[in-house]
C-alpha cells in the first residue's frame, strides 16, 4: 500500500460509484433467481462467490437444477463468458508490470462495468501503483456491493417488488458509461455497428450473437479509425 | 440434482468464467497480441457496451420494437448524459420516464 495506490483507488472509486448502483437490481434479481431455483442460502452464496458473473449464473441455473449434462452446463457458461476473453486481452497491457499474485485475483474481479470504466486509463497511465489502484478500488467495491445485494435477494426473495422494471437501471448504467466513450468518431462507429449487429443477431443460440456483434463492432471501429480523418476528442 | 454434483457444476461454471477473464491478464507477456490486434481492441469497450445495451432497449418479447417505453427512457438518458455531468440524474429521470410510461400511462 502506498500513497499513489490509494490515490488511484480513490479516483477509480469516485468514477465508478454512481455507475455501480446499476449492479444493485441485477444482484437482487440474481439472488431471487438462485433462491427460486431451490438453492439453500449456503449453496446460493457458494455459487455466487465461486462464479461472480450474474448472466452466467442466471443462465446456467435452470440447466444445473434440471440435471443437464456437465458438458452442456460448461459450454453454455463458456459461450456467455467469451466476451471476457476479449476484455481480458484488451486490458492486459495495463497489468504487464503487476506481479502474478495480483494478476490472478484481478482476473477474477474483471466485470463489464469496471472494464468499460477503467480500460482507457489502464492503458495510458504509467505509474504502476496508481494504475493498479485505479482498477482495484472500483473492482473491490463492485464485488462487495454484488455480494451484499445478492445475499439481500436470496434472503428477501419473497418480499421484493417484481414489477418495477428495476433491471433497466443496469441498462442506464451501461449507457452512461458508453456516452463519453463514443465522443470519438471511430468509437461511435464501433458502438453503432456493435449495437445494431447485436439486435440483428439476437436469434443466435446461447447469446453467441453478442460475441459476434462485439467482434463486428471492433472491426468496424478499427476500419473507421483508419479511414475517417481523426477529429480531436470533444 | 443435489450434493456433490451441485458443487461440481458450480466449479465448472466458475472455471468457464474465470479462465476467459484471467486469460490474457494472467499470461501477461507470454501471450502478447500483435500490435494491430491490440490497436483494434481499443474499440472493445464501446462495441461490447452497445452490443449488451441495444437488445435490452430495442427488443420487446423477441421482436424489434423501436418505439417502446424503454426506448423513450433510453433517449432521455442519452440526452441527459450528453448534456450534464451529474452522475445520478440519468438514473432518477430515466427510471422516472420508464415507470411513468408503464405505470402511469399503462404502456
Amino acid at each position: 500500500m502506498n500513497r499513489r495506490f490509494l490515490a488511484g483507488a480513490r479516483s477509480g472509486f469516485r468514477i465508478f460509484l454512481p455507475l455501480s448502483i446499476g449492479l444493485i437490481p441485477w444482484a437482487l434479481v440474481t439472488g431471487v433467481a438462485l433462491t427460486s431455483a431451490g438453492l439453500s442460502v449456503v449453496e446460493a452464496m457458494g455459487m455466487n462467490l465461486m462464479v461472480y458473473a450474474g448472466v452466467a449464473q442466471i443462465a446456467t441455473l435452470p440447466l444445473i437444477v434440471a440435471g443437464a449434462p456437465l458438458w452442456l452446463i460448461g459450454l453454455t457458461a463458456l459461450a456467455l463468458n467469451l466476451r471476457f476473453l476479449i476484455f481480458s486481452a484488451a486490458i492486459a497491457k495495463g497489468f504487464h508490470d503487476v506481479p502474478l499474485k495480483l494478476r490472478i485475483p484481478s482476473g477474477y474481479l474483471l466485470i463489464d462495468g469496471v472494464f468499460a470504466v477503467c480500460t482507457e486509463r489502464m492503458l495510458s497511465v504509467r505509474d504502476r501503483h496508481w494504475r493498479f489502484g485505479y482498477f482495484l478500488g472500483p473492482s473491490l467495491w463492485g464485488w462487495g456491493l454484488w455480494q451484499c445485494f445478492v445475499l439481500t435477494g436470496v434472503l428477501g426473495a419473497g418480499a421484493l417488488p417484481q414489477d418495477w422494471s428495476l433491471e433497466f437501471m443496469a441498462t442506464i448504467a451501461l449507457m452512461v458509461i458508453l456516452v463519453p466513450l463514443s465522443k470519438n468518431r471511430a468509437m461511435l462507429v464501433a458502438a453503432l455497428v456493435g449495437g445494431v449487429s447485436s439486435v440483428l443477431l439476437r436469434g443466435m443460440p446461447l447469446k453467441l450473437g453478442v460475441i459476434v456483434a462485439i467482434v463486428i463492432g471492433i472491426i468496424a471501429g478499427f476500419v473507421a479509425g483508419r479511414v475517417l480523418p481523426e477529429r480531436k476528442e470533444a | 440434482m443435489d450434493g456433490i454434483w451441485l458443487w461440481i457444476s458450480f466449479a465448472l461454471v466458475s472455471m468457464a468464467t474465470h479462465l476467459p477473464r484471467g486469460s490474457f491478464i494472467v499470461l501477461g507477456q507470454r501471450a502478447s497480441l500483435p500490435p494491430a490486434v491490440q490497436g483494434a481492441l481499443r474499440y472493445a469497450p464501446a462495441a461490447a457496451l452497445a452490443a449488451i445495451v441495444a437488445p435490452s432497449v430495442f427488443v420487446v418479447d423477441g421482436a424489434v420494437q423501436p418505439f417502446n417505453p424503454k426506448f423513450a427512457a433510453a433517449v432521455v438518458v442519452l440526452m441527459i448524459a450528453l448534456r450534464w455531468k451529474n452522475p445520478w440524474l440519468p438514473f432518477i429521470i430515466g427510471m422516472g420516464v420508464l415507470l411513468g410510461l408503464r405505470k402511469g400511462l399503462g404502456f
